[in-house]
């Protein structure tokens, strides 16, 4: 059912996105490593986790909550903030392509006439919520460390 | 308790055992520590940091540096921070212009918050420090960048289930488009008309892998050349932005990730124009 092959493949040109995106942010040198070593378990988890048949939204926050605390702890070793890791990890899970694909289907909503639009329109509308809810899911999965362990009373 | 002592509490810490009244400082210690702590902020708000951390340690700063409170508005592009120490205040607003994405500088002001809680540095150290981390640039030589973003974007293409000559082409149609990219941002351009542009140019070439019938899915190559303009760090401050309460930066950086989306469209919608390529 779990393709292993396809699986470090995956975790393989994961880590390479996530390193290109870090030395494109200009990550401290030292965090390099760490930052592609999250880009491949966030997405192999969430490809794993998707081929034993979960949502891909599911699936995100999963992967991106493991990163969240992942990230934590190599914060810690490498004293830098968590966002380092956790930001560079998380993009390889980003909906680009989903996000540009809905402003295309905006773009050629021009270009329609009244029968085909409805159709187009709800392509744009599927592919935006879904950029969404992604989007959503890695934000939420990489906060998760401080949303659940470093709460705080509100002062004043 | 009252509402100094729930002050006191907060801003000395749990971690600092000599809990007491600070002594009051007079206007012009004020007036430094306001610079210093409005410098860090800034420095973290042009680097893409997201609104709580800019928060927070602006308000570290000011404590450890010896004000018993500090009153933080940050906006999109703008902040405003008052110190309060004893009877006395101090106001200053800052405009702060966005430069993009720079995580060594983030993770230096981090560090110097702690060194400065652990009390290592006086106000002239602090200032120094943070002249010098103002001024760190790329680590990385900007051909290693190129060539790195380009595999980057490859990279996707395969993990979209592209084959290798799909890989070539993206590789070759991202790395150039970086390299227009990083002139235009040099020549100062405004940075919508940048994406668009580099679009334009990653999408003409990744026209190539259709026209000249390279592969069994070329269109791969087109949705992948593109994907180093994603704003993913604008995307995720958003969220994490809306998330902990900041509403107006959170939907701010949304509606620029927003922009930033549709002058991706805009420039690979030109190239399909020219190419005669359809199809995504």
């Amino acid at each position: 059912m779990i393709d292993l092959g396809l699986i470090l493949q995956d975790a393989l040109w994961s880590a390479l996105a996530a390193t290109g995106f870090a030395l494109l942010f200009n990550v401290p040198v030292r965090t390099v490593i760490g930052c592609a070593f999250l880009g491949a378990v966030g997405h192999a988890l969430r490809t794993t986790l998707m081929q034993l048949g979960m949502s891909v939204e599911a699936g995100t926050l999963a992967g991106a909550t493991v990163v969240g605390f992942i990230g934590v702890v190599f914060a810690h070793r490498w004293n830098t903030p968590p966002t380092v890791y956790t930001i560079s990890g998380a993009i390889p899970m980003v909906p680009g392509s989903l996000a540009f694909r809905a402003m295309l289907g905006v773009l050629r909503l021009t270009a329609t006439t009244s029968d085909t639009a409805a159709v187009m329109m709800a392509e744009v509308f599927i592919n935006a919520t879904k950029t969404g809810l992604i989007l959503a899911a890695i934000a939420v999965g990489i906060a998760a460390p401080s949303l659940l362990f470093v709460r705080q009373k509100p002062i004043v | 308790m009252n509402l100094n002592d729930v002050r006191r509490q907060f801003t000395l810490g749990t971690d600092n055992p000599n809990i007491g009244p600070k002594p009051p400082l007079d206007r012009d210690s004020l007036r430094d520590v306001i610079d210093l702590s409005l410098w860090a902020g800034q420095l973290l708000l042009q680097y893409g940091a997201e609104s709580a951390r800019i928060e927070h340690t602006i308000h570290r700063f000011g404590t450890a540096l010896g004000c018993d409170w500090m009153d933080i508005l940050v906006s999109p592009n703008v902040i405003a921070v008052t110190t309060i120490s004893g009877e006395e205040f101090r106001t200053k607003i800052r405009r702060v212009p966005s430069l993009g994405v720079n995580l060594t500088i983030i993770s230096a002001i981090n560090r110097l918050t702690g060194r400065i809680q652990r009390g290592e540095l006086d106000r002239a150290g602090v200032r120094s420090e943070l002249d010098r981390i103002s001024k760190i640039k790329s680590h990385y030589n900007r051909w290693l960048v190129v060539v790195m973003v380009g595999l980057a974007c490859s990279s996707f293409s395969r993990l979209f289930g592209a084959d290798m000559a799909v890989f070539a082409v993206t590789f070759f149609a991202s790395s150039s488009a970086m390299l227009v990219r990083q002139e235009l941002h040099r020549m100062h351009f405004n940075q919508f008309l940048i994406v668009t542009a580099t679009a334009f140019i990653a999408g003409v070439i990744a026209s190539t892998a259709t026209l000249f019938h390279l592969s069994p899915q070329p269109q791969l190559a087109l949705a992948s050349s593109v994907l180093m303009l994603v704003p993913g760090v604008p995307l995720i401050n958003s969220v994490e932005d809306l998330i902990t309460g900041h509403m107006v930066t959170g939907v701010v950086r949304g509606i620029v990730a927003g922009l930033i989306s549709l002058s991706i469209a805009l420039g690979l919608l030109l190239a399909m124009g020219l190419t005669g390529v359809s199809g995504l």
